[in-house]
């Protein structure tokens, strides 16, 4: 095992300037932060509660919320947790702040001031500095987590750990790919390196604070070996930094199966590399996302498409799920629409929980072709960087070898473009530049060829097209009319 | 033939969304029209530069992640200043905050200079005949004028 860490003074010299890229940035004070860190409950750390429920074998739920102003954002998870029983809180960051606009969030602020509403789609917890997060984190009775897509987030991470937060979203890739459109994949995984840093800087100070990367990608269509991958990595990023709470994350596909196959395999497998890369001292637990990508706008659809989701991800065996709204397809949800789709979900998860599913069928064929898709994926990473996992990230994305779909990234490939099977699992229909074996592709190629035949029609861009809206139309497959 | 009609598409702002963007590509340009895209997070500035380079006949901005109200407000106003008076603006996505009455989103968007608005389900086809009849609109009168 290399030594990677990020040196202290080299943190030291980075912290100075970040903290000055805000005058928020002031407000913190690492050693006052970790004595307010050690006085908050155990009840209260997301990732012991989150490990609790992983020994226990419950799934918990966690919604996505924020809003502008630090008042309307109390109201709104205060209500989410009585009324909406979230076990799990979130507090999801603006798009300004996610891209260090602090300025237009500040604009923002005052308009959503003026008038009466959030004008932001989320929380801009830079600009209310520590003292606004802690306002916020200690109003509430359960574990706060900062959602976002932030590919610099180290001011962020500074602010909002030291407001109280226990739970911090994202990573090098999974939130600059998706989420960014010129931001160099070395300079993201480097920024993020700090943010890790920082994690396991509180670790060593006997704080336990849980990263998650974020698992959906661009929630569209998703091979899960791409996703499972992209964690993979930021996991071993992570741990290398000194995290030890780390959760993985999936988006739903749809298809039971191979939703199912994916979360049990991202566990396995995400394991075995961790264990190659020489860690053992870690905690790993799973996420699980209700569908990410088009919603149906019809409310009673849309409880549809949430109670799949939970179903699913129960059967898989997530520790938690990230749940989905009634306004999904629409907007920003309203807090009743959100505690509803809390609600909903918690209702599926109580049916179900306990419940011991036998799958059988194909179910070892597609754990094997996961895993081999993998192994592909990752084998072409380690040799483009000569054995190392991050350089040989960065080639793999200049390569192609390693390719998001849909994604709007300059710095991403773009080239690969992913299809449903007869059945409706996800599968690749142009594989573009990825690391995947010929073996593997003739296996895709004849699924494909199987709903082609079905369809009487020639596998093509537009069954992409179609796919991309099913959902949103009632379907999982895009079938022709 | 007549002249192809070029339009500018993109994602306003801050906003990352790119599916919507990958296939209305697609779709304008299978429908015949010259596409110039510019994909997501384009500012203002971007949209005007483009459409006076490639002589553009409409301007077709998306916003989805809820910001259009800040991000959308002031187009038509630079557009003037450039000399675009009568460019055509279409706006398109998940416009506002929160889920709200189309009508109330339409009238807001219409106030701030936009030819049409449109919903995220409204029909394709629909909207490409639309743009065609406002394209060949202001040919006409663009002539008239001179
Ligand atoms: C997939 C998705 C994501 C992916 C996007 C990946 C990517 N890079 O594209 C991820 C997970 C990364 C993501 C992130 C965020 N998202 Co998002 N996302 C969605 C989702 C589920 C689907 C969008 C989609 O791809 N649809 C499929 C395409 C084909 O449809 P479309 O985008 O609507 O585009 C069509 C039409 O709108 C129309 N159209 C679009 N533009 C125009 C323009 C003109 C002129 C015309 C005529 C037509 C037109 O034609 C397009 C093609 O048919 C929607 C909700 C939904 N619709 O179900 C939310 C949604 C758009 N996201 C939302 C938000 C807020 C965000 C975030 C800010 C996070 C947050 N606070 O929740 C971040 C964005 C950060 C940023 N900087 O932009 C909100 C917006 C809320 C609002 N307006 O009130 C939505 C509505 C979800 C919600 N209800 O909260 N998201």
């Amino acid at each position: 095992m290399g030594d990677y860490k990020l040196s202290e003074q080299e943190f030291n010299k980075i912290r100075n300037e970040v903290l000055q890229t805000w005058p928020t940035g002031a407000e913190v004070d690492f050693d006052e932060a970790v004595e307010y860190q050690k006085a908050i409950p155990e009840n209260k750390n997301f990732a012991k509660v989150l490990w609790k429920a992983h020994k226990n074998g419950v799934t918990l739920l966690q919604p996505r919320a924020g809003v502008a102003l630090i008042k309307d954002h109390i109201e709104l998870l205060q209500y989410l947790e009585s009324e909406g029983e979230a076990d799990l809180l979130p507090t999801t960051i603006d798009a300004y702040t996610r891209l260090n606009k602090y300025e237009n969030a500040a604009d923002g602020v005052e308009k959503s001031l003026a008038a009466k509403t959030s004008l932001l789609n989320g929380f801009p917890a830079v600009n209310h500095g520590v003292k606004g997060c802690r306002i916020v984190t200690e109003s509430l009775k359960v574990p706060v987590q900062i959602r976002h897509g932030t590919p610099d987030a180290r001011l962020l991470a500074e602010i909002s750990l030291a407001g109280g937060f226990t739970s911090f979203e994202g990573g090098g890739i999974s939130y600059n790919v998706p989420y960014a459109k010129k931001v160099p994949i070395q300079k993201s995984i480097d920024d993020w390196k700090y943010v890790d840093r920082l994690v396991g800087a509180y670790e060593e100070r006997g704080i336990s604070i849980n990263r998650e990367p974020f698992g959906p990608l661009t929630g569209t269509l998703v091979p899960p070996c791409i996703s499972h991958v992209v964690g993979i990595i930021e996991g071993i990023l992570a741990l290398r930094q000194g995290v030890k709470s780390l959760t993985l994350g999936y988006g739903q596909g749809g298809n039971l199966l191979q939703d199912v196959v994916a979360l049990k395999a991202l566990k396995e497998v995400a394991n075995y590399y961790f264990k190659k890369e020489g860690f053992e001292d870690y905690e790993l637990t799973t996420v699980f996302h209700q569908w990410m990508g088009g919603f149906p706008a019809d409310e009673a659809k849309a409880f549809a498409v949430i109670s799949w989701g939970t179903a699913a991800g129960v059967m898989a065996g997530a520790d938690k799920i990230i749940v989905k709204t009634p306004h999904e397809a629409r907007g920003i949800p309203t807090k009743e629409a959100n505690a509803q789709g809390i609600k909903c979900s918690k209702q599926v998860a109580n049916l179900l929980q306990g419940q011991n599913i036998l799958l059988g069928g194909r179910y070892q064929e597609e754990f094997d072709l996961l895993k081999r898709e993998i192994s592909d994926l990752m084998d072409k990473i380690y040799e483009l960087g000569d054995g190392d996992i991050e350089k040989g990230t960065v080639a793999a994305f200049e390569a192609g070898t390693l390719d998001v779909p849909f994604a709007p990234s300059i710095y991403n490939n773009g080239k690969i473009l992913p299809m449903r099977d007869n059945e409706g699992l996800i599968r690749i229909y142009n594989k573009g530049s990825l690391a995947l074996s010929d073996e593997v592709m003739e296996y895709h190629k004849a699924r494909l060829e199987e709903r082609a035949n079905y369809e009487r029609r020639k596998v093509s861009f537009q069954m992409v097209t179609d796919d991309i809206y099913a959902i949103s139309k009632g379907r999982l497959i895009g079938r022709t009319k | 033939m007549s002249k192809p009609m070029t339009v500018v598409l993109g994602v306003i702002g801050s906003d990352c969304h790119s599916v919507g963007n990958t296939i209305l590509n697609v779709f304008f340009t299978e429908q015949g029209f010259k596409v110039v895209n510019l994909g997501v997070m384009v500012s203002q500035e971007e949209y005007i530069a483009a459409a006076i380079e490639t002589g553009a006949e409409a301007i077709l901005v998306s916003s989805l992640y809820g910001h259009g109200e800040i991000d959308c407000a002031g187009l038509r106003e630079k557009c003037i200043e450039q000399g675009l008076d009568d460019i055509i603006l279409y706006v398109g996505g998940n416009l506002v905050v929160g889920k709200t009455d189309y009508s109330l989103v339409e009238e807001k968007f219409k106030k701030m200079g936009y030819n049409r608005v449109f919903s995220p389900e409204f029909p394709l086809e629909d909207m490409a005949e639309l743009l065609r009849q406002d394209i060949r609109k202001r040919r006409q009168e663009r002539e008239n004028k001179d």
